[in-house]
């Protein structure tokens, strides 16, 4: 059984300009043992997504259709106390920032034994050798745990907050861009523990970010999200090697490789899309360099290709030609 | 490319905007907002019964009233000839009253220009210039912040005659580091943008760009900090009066509530001397908070949620 | 550490910035330089003492330095009225003053942080719709006049509370303890310390309130609801715990307030205390009683100003603990 199943999911957001549809009918599924990449640049959705799956979202936001279901179980049918208790024990998550989700106040040490204690049932005592534990699993010296947060480096915190996502065993990690706010040798480091643990202990995960060489890095599947729509999907490898769509193209010649710093970096010009008033076809092309008559009229469905691999472009066949095109950075230049 | 290198980052149009979508936006305010509009009201109503105060009251509120039978009206309950009754001296309540909205105004009023110029005076020095004159102007601010406030009054009046001005000092003594302090951090912000940047490398001077670019920019916030210093003013002035160290020929809410004090109004019984000008004081500071409240959401549109 | 002597020294600095101001107010107002010490009420050899004492045939210079010399040794001179040195007067009036300050601050602290909190958390129902406009109204009163509306119902009405005083005549105690525990005083106690507690709550209401407002976005706490934690431990310990330091901050500014409110409540209530022995001294033109009351005052103030400071250090870790690189 999946892990993770989100179907058709719809977020909005209440605005005074009217509701602005974030995440318009995604669907995934996040296997067992699997790391599951949701990328996309900002404001595509992903995060909204991240953030419906553990239900604590901000206040303007609602969930107007689709479902996600855990383990089997219907999140958005669970009462308030139901899924609080899903919190946590159920899935974790890690933050972007972790210098602003870390209690400025408390030692990181009693901020770990909260959650051992209050949510995982340990006494002070076994709660204070599993933080221990957990630091020592993240490459961090328990000597740390007494410190504050703001004692720690921005690479230390990113680990204190896997470590906290890790205490209570959870079935599913979602990381939310879990390093871009660290510089990239730290980035790296901070990657490895998460491929590492992963691996050791079998993690299911969602990652969320904007960047493709992490998803390259780290993910069995990735998950392209374009103006709150899922363009494509698949496994990582075969995703990043063979895109069958134009933005998923176009962000593999907007990122550095993590591994290789080789290659020029092209962006794809333009900006995405207003969500409060989408575009009828297909919602990329007003960017696409591929752009036909048929896209702008109707909006593509997400269809199977290959080996598991599915994309919602009208010119998936012609996929071959289109990428050979695309490694040209001139396809990418506007006039 | 940094916008002091651009010729045409002189006095861009968003910047000039910026302060005129500001006072639009102070005007349109109280249509939207229900607690602006009443504090607004409440303050049109304050600043007419002040100005026609001679027109509204029925008696001298400083005259001795006698009865038709030649006794002193002393201590009369409300009625038709003193709508709120005499004092202990007999004097009529209702026309103190009302005169005590002009000394309230003329205080208020006076006070708040005051620590406005004072207040951005300062600011704008200490902002602009920084160093040595942002350290030595913000030292002497926090000292008077340091100083217990009206203990200081106080003792002022022991050597300036009691006045209506010992209040408007104190109230400027107490309020212009508070207004200094956010016109500081507001120039220093500022002085960083472009157009500042620019006037500079144009040769402008100091006076110039202090005057003609940084300015206009900080004078919603001084006005803001102003309309906040006219309810401290009526506050401080009422607790003065009522010390015994106010002006004893005007005829102020605190005086009022001074000669009902001491002439035993409460063991009395005469509510209807000792709660007016206790109310009247109220709800014409009240108004400006609810006036200010909502002009702080927008002049620093952070604050709301 | 360097924090603190940074922050003793501004402390000292203020000190002797109030200190001096007073010196050249009495030493440069109009008229008699002297009259800061002696009336003509004093007898020939009480003059004589008073004038060596304060170095008054001296040049301003070795006044100014003599007077600092009797300041630090305590030697305010004597009471024009009481002919009672001002130091005793002061020593017998200032516990009053600080049982009631205390008390007022700590019933408008305590009220206020608890009801902000709870303020900020029915945001936008109509709870805080009557709330923080009601907050608004208490902060406008006039504090002397809530303290006449409180005697007018409680003493002259009802006859529950004395209407003024800080003991009944004649009672006795053996020391000040048992007189500030006796129930007496707290009769006394009761009416001015809730008119003070009612015009000091409003800082820290509205600001515990709107602190909480922006703390409630904070990632920590958003985190703190992903981690299941109950509403109540969020709220609590992790919100409310953050919100209270800029509080502990306008502790000092409600020091302000709670020292002006002071001279007026006490004289309403005609609490014998520091405010209302200066409010006394200044309209009978004692002068030395009016200058000792004031410099106390101040002393206080900037003592208790730095306390708040020094609180603020221990509840944040960012201050109080060096960066570790």
């Amino acid at each position: 059984m999946d892990v993770l199943a989100v179907e058709g999911l719809k977020v909005d957001y209440r605005t005074p300009r009217g509701a602005i549809h974030a995440v318009d009918g995604a669907s995934f599924t996040v296997g067992a043992g699997q790391v599951v990449g949701l990328v996309g640049e900002s404001g595509c959705g992903k995060t909204t997504v991240a953030r419906a799956v553990t239900g604590v979202y901000p206040r303007n936001a609602s969930i107007v259709g689709g479902k996600i279901r855990f383990l089997g179980q219907d999140l958005l049918a669970l009462d308030a106390a139901a899924y609080r208790a899903l919190r946590w024990r159920g899935f974790a998550f890690v933050p972007q920032s972790a210098m602003n989700s870390l209690d400025p106040v408390y030692r990181v040490g009693d901020q770990l034994a909260e959650v051992l204690t209050e949510r995982g049932g340990l006494g002070a005592a076994d709660a204070a050798r599993r933080a221990s534990e957990l630091f020592e699993l993240v490459g961090l010296s328990p000597t740390r745990l007494v410190d504050y947060p703001h004692q720690f480096s921005g690479g230390m915190r990113q680990r204190a907050a896997i470590a906290l996502a890790l205490a209570l065993n959870p079935k599913l990690v979602i990381a939310d861009e879990p390093v871009t706010a660290l510089d990239v040798i730290i980035q790296r480091q901070v990657l490895d523990v998460i491929r590492e643990l992963q691996r050791r202990l079998g993690l299911s995960m969602i990652l969320v970010t904007h960047d493709i060489s992490v998803v390259a890095y780290v993910c069995d599947r990735v998950v392209v999200m374009y103006a709150g729509q899922v363009v494509e999907s698949g496994s990582a490898a075969a995703v990043l090697a063979r895109p069958f769509h134009p933005y998923t193209m176009g962000l593999n010649n907007a990122f550095p490789d993590l591994q290789s710093s080789a290659g020029l970096l092209v962006p794809i010009e333009g900006a995405p899309p207003d969500l409060a008033a989408p575009p009828g076809g297909c919602r990329f092309a007003p960017r696409c360099p591929f752009v036909q008559e048929r896209c702008r009229a109707e909006c593509p469905p997400l269809v199977p290709l290959a080996e598991g691999q599915s994309s919602a472009c009208w010119r998936a066949t012609e996929a071959e030609t289109l990428r050979a095109k695309s490694r040209d950075p001139k396809t990418w230049l506007r006039s | 490319m940094t916008a002091s290198s651009e010729p045409g980052a002189f006095l861009p149009k968003a910047e000039r905007r910026g302060l005129g979508r500001i006072l639009a936006d102070v005007l349109a305010k109280p249509a939207r907002d229900p607690f602006a509009l009443a504090g607004l009201s409440i303050y049109l109503v304050f600043v007419l019964v002040a100005l026609f105060a001679d027109q509204f009251a029925t008696h001298d509120p400083l005259q001795i009233l006698f009865q038709p039978n030649g006794r002193l009206a002393r201590n009369l309950p409300p009625g038709e000839t003193y709508w709120l009754g005499t004092t202990h001296s007999g004097r009529d309540i209702y026309s103190q009253l009302v005169y005590g909205a002009r000394a309230a105004l003329i205080v208020g009023v006076t006070a708040a220009m005051v620590v406005v110029a004072i207040g951005t005076l300062i600011g704008l020095l200490s902002g602009y210039f920084g160093g040595w004159v942002d350290a030595v102007l913000m030292r002497v601010a926090d000292t008077a912040l340091s100083i217990p406030f009206l203990p200081f009054v106080i003792v002022l009046t022991a050597f300036l005659k009691p006045s209506v001005w010992n209040v408007v000092l104190a109230v400027a003594i107490l309020l212009w580091p508070n207004t200094a302090r956010v016109i500081r951090s507001q120039v220093l912000t500022i002085r960083e943008r472009g157009y500042v940047e620019a006037a500079r490398v144009t040769g402008a001077g100091h006076g110039r760009i202090l005057f003609v670019h940084v300015a206009p920019n900080i004078l919603p916030l001084s006005f803001l900090y102003g309309s906040i210093a006219i309810g401290w003013a009526i506050l401080t002035e009422a607790a003065v009066s009522f010390l015994g160290f106010g002006d004893p020929r005007t005829v102020s809410w605190g005086y009022m509530l001074q000669d009902a004090f001491t002439s035993q109004a409460l063991s009395r019984g005469s509510w209807h001397w000792f709660v007016p000008p206790g109310l009247c004081i109220v709800v014409v500071v009240v108004a400006g908070f609810f006036l200010t409240r909502g002009y702080e959401e927008v002049l620093f549109p952070k604050l709301r949620d | 550490m360097a924090f603190l002597g940074r922050r003793l020294l501004h402390s000292l600095f203020v000190l002797w910035a109030v200190v001096t101001i007073l010196f050249l107010m009495f030493r440069l107002m109009p008229g008699n330089p002297l009259a800061a010490y002696i009336n003509e009420t004093m007898t020939e050899d009480q003059q004589e003492a008073m004038l060596r004492q304060f170095g008054l045939d001296r040049p301003l210079w070795e006044q100014y330095l003599i007077y600092i010399g009797n300041l630090l040794s305590g030697e305010l001179g004597l009471s024009f009225h009481q002919r009672k040195p001002v130091w005793d007067i002061l020593m017998a009036a200032f516990p009053n003053s600080i049982v009631l300050t205390v008390t007022g601050l700590s019933l408008a602290y305590v009220f206020g942080v608890v009801v902000g909190a709870f303020l900020a958390w029915k945001r936008g129902t109509w709870i805080e719709g009557i709330g923080v406009p009601l907050v608004l109204t208490t902060r406008a009163a006039p504090e002397f006049w809530v303290g006449m509306l409180l005697l007018a119902v409680f003493s002259f009405g009802l006859g529950w509370f004395p209407a003024g005083g800080a003991n009944s005549a004649g009672a006795f105690y053996d020391s000040e303890l048992e007189r500030f525990l006796s129930l007496d005083f707290l009769r006394h106690l009761t009416l001015p310390a809730l008119t003070l507690a009612l015009y000091l709550q409003g800082l820290p209401l509205l600001l515990m309130r709107s602190t909480m407002l922006e703390v409630m976005h904070e990632d920590f706490v958003t985190m703190a609801r992903m981690k299941g934690l109950s509403e109540w431990r969020i709220v609590i310990r992790h919100a409310a715990r953050n919100a209270l330091l800029p509080v502990v901050t306008a502790f000092a500014l409600g020091l302000g307030l709670a020292m002006g409110g002071n001279v007026v409540v006490e004289t309403v209530f005609s609490w014998p205390g520091l405010g209302r022995l200066l409010v006394g001294a200044v309209s009978s033109s004692d002068y030395p009683l009016a200058q000792g009351a004031f410099l106390l005052i101040s002393g206080v103030f900037v003592v208790m100003n730095l306390v708040a400071d020094l609180a603020y250090t221990a509840l944040d870790p960012r201050v109080s603990h060096d960066r570790v690189k």
